[in-house]
């Protein structure tokens, strides 16, 4: 963003979010000297985008939050939500949830995938943001920032999942423990919920995907009735769950990371939680869109007690243990 | 110039610490400033400098005991040769080599392989003297942050061990800096000289021929439409501390070596008061070539085609904690680009 255009965009802040011009300005960043960070986070472009988010937020998902004083307010943290609705609609209203919600806000910087960075504009988007791609030692340099770092366990495999499989966490990748036993970094299990019902998705268009070098191109009923306008998501009803912060790196060494067992034990354990915070939240939610009607939950076919063992099974198999 | 060069004195005792170092490409930029920094450096005697050419007029103000210039093309294996047996070199007892010596992509000219024998063979065969003779203990070389691989999902910070770009399809000024830096890589086991290798980032500076001095001198400055990278530019000054603490410090290896000034293309452009235009990425090679045909840049795309669309910043961990360099100038652009 140009100089002369940070005083304009902190005047569309303050008028679209006058209430939060305050708390969004707080947010603090690495500035190396002209107002971006190493990751090209600019303070101004971030702000915007949480004007903007605010209204999704508040109007169209209108975002019901628990637990946000589980969320450490300083230090290095990792945040671990489940990851669905085809396009990453969940990161940004849990970022907005976070800067709006925290006693003290803070920039999420989410990981993202690969292709985030192959895409002009998007690529600028998402790094203006705050977003950072998928890199081990991005992650590792954040860390080391003090920075809540997001990171969606699931990868692209959880937004690309078809609806009928919705609320069933595909496999945790296990890079985002290691890193927390390595760098002592607490991890918060959260569960997003209603971003499933945003676009029911049904097919995907794989050779399309791989044109344009997309995870995933899927095809929801809406594009195919309403064109274009089909892209708008549906106005479900977000409910987030802040769980409990695992301290594992207290009780294992950063060495426990040469112990693939211990390690895939302990993903288990992160993704049960999350499993079982996305269970009790569909018991406890009122209708996809929070007006007590189409109780599609009611209908889906989750097991309602999953316990350990299913998960663990489910991640084994995946590492081949 | 002969009459100028007068026997310098026999090394003395107690001048064994002082450092005596050979500059090839010392007619360049970086090289005059580098000689100029050695000259009133108190911990170096003999400053040998080496380039193709007439001593230049700003050298005449030097002491000819301490300060030696050799008109001498190193591409020539005889000059080469006829400079390690000259008496001139054996009696400076030059223990430290700075080779400087690299064509710049921008002053290329139609003969690209008479550029590639300079720049890689002309290494090589230098360092092999090095090695050779019985003086020099330690070689450093300039290189740069081009040999480094540029990907999408590249980490934003790259340390010294990233991939090196082995495309073979690459501009030839990348292949050669890959093969120079190689060369030297290839011979850090000899036990005798110690090799450092110095990657610098873009450097800023007064009649610099570097890339981004180019690219902000255009007139119309390309830049790749929906990126806006981060880039690091480094001030000259900074460079030439680089070398020095790597002369001076009992170090090896490669470094990477960034200046202080990290910001997104279109914000140096802003300071630079470039015009900016952003095309698709597809035109800009096009355009550029368009542009380089009207004479209205030095600048050249193919080689940092990927760098106009992928932040890539240099990890200088090492060369903080062994080297012990942290820049200190920040790069000027009115002087600098304008």
């Amino acid at each position: 963003m140009k100089f002369s255009n940070r005083k304009k965009a902190r005047q569309i802040v303050k008028i679209l979010a006058p209430e939060d011009y305050e708390r969004f300005q707080s947010l603090k960043i690495h500035d190396l000297g002209f107002g971006y960070d190493p990751f090209g986070l600019e303070l101004e472009s971030a702000m915007l985008a949480y004007a903007f988010g605010k209204f999704l937020h508040r109007y169209w998902f209108r975002v019901e939050s628990h637990g946000i004083e589980n969320v450490p307010l300083e230090g290095p943290v990792l945040i671990t939500p489940n990851h669905s609705g085809v396009l990453p609609i969940d990161a940004a209203m849990l970022g907005v949830d976070l800067a709006m919600r925290m006693a003290k806000p803070r920039v999420m910087r989410a990981v993202v995938d690969h292709f985030g960075a192959y895409w002009p504009f998007l690529n600028t988007l998402f790094y203006r943001c705050g977003q950072i791609i998928g890199a081990r030692r991005n992650f590792e340099e954040l860390l080391r920032q003090g920075e809540m770092v997001v990171v969606f366990p699931e990868g692209h495999k959880g937004t690309g999942k078809p609806f009928r499989e919705r609320y069933k966490l595909r496999p945790f990748n296990v890079g985002f423990l290691e890193l927390s036993l390595i760098h002592k970094v607490p991890i918060v299990p959260v569960a997003v919920i209603g971003a499933e019902e945003q676009y029911p998705y049904m097919i995907n268009l794989k050779f399309i995907a791989r044109k344009l070098k997309f995870p995933y191109f899927p095809v929801t009923p809406l594009v195919v009735l309403f064109g274009p306008l089909g892209m708008v998501p549906l106005p479900t009803k977000y409910y987030i769950y802040y769980g409990e912060p695992f301290h594992f790196y207290r009780q294992y060494p950063p060495d426990t990371v040469h112990e693939p067992e211990t390690i895939h034990e302990l993903v288990a354990k992160v993704q049960a939680r999350v499993q079982e915070m996305i269970d009790r939240g569909l018991k406890e939610r009122k209708g996809v869109f929070g007006l007590g009607l189409f109780p599609f939950h009611k209908m889906l076919s989750f097991k309602e007690e999953r316990d350990m063992a299913d998960v663990k099974k489910q991640i084994q198999d995946k590492a081949g243990l | 110039m002969a009459k100028n060069q007068k026997a310098h004195p026999p090394a003395r005792k107690g001048a064994a610490r002082k450092k005596n170092v050979l500059v090839t490409g010392v007619t360049g930029t970086i090289g005059s400033r580098l000689a100029e920094a050695l000259y009133y450096d108190k911990k170096v005697e003999i400053i040998f400098g080496v380039a193709r050419g007439d001593k230049p007029y700003y050298f005449n103000q030097y002491d000819t005991r301490r300060f030696i210039y050799k008109n001498l093309n190193i591409l020539r294996p005889r000059d080469l040769t006829n400079l390690f047996l000259s008496s001139q070199f054996k009696e400076a007892r030059i223990d430290t080599v700075v080779h400087l010596a690299f064509f710049n992509r921008i002053y290329r000219s139609s003969d690209g392989e008479s550029h590639h024998s300079l720049n890689v063979e002309g290494t090589r065969d230098l360092l092999d003297r090095c090695i050779e003779s019985p003086t020099v203990t330690k070689f450093i070389f300039k290189s740069s942050d081009v040999v480094y691989k540029i990907r999408p999902h590249n980490p934003i910070y790259l340390d010294e061990n990233a991939d090196l770009n082995f495309d073979p399809d690459v501009d030839p000024w990348i292949k050669d800096r890959v093969d120079a830096d190689m060369i030297c890589q290839s011979r850090k086991d000899n036990g005798k000289v110690k090799i450092v290798i110095l990657r610098c980032s873009n450097i800023i500076g007064r009649m610099v021929s570097s890339q981004m001095n180019a690219y902000f001198d255009s007139p119309l400055v390309l830049k790749a439409l929906g990126y806006n990278p981060l880039i690091n530019l480094i001030h000259m000054d900074d460079v030439i501390q680089a070398i020095r603490l790597a002369i001076h410090k009992n170090v090896q290896g490669v470094f990477n070596i960034a200046g202080a000034d990290t910001a997104p293309i279109s914000t140096f452009g802003e300071i630079n008061r470039s015009r900016m235009l952003s095309l698709p990425s597809f035109l800009l090679g096009p355009a550029n070539r368009l542009m380089r045909r009207l004479g209205m840049t030095r600048y050249y795309y193919s080689v940092d085609a990927d760098r106009l669309k992928y932040s890539v910043l240099l990890d200088t961990t090492k060369a903080q904690k062994v080297l012990g360099f942290r820049p200190r100038s920040h790069v000027y652009f009115q002087d600098a680009a304008r």
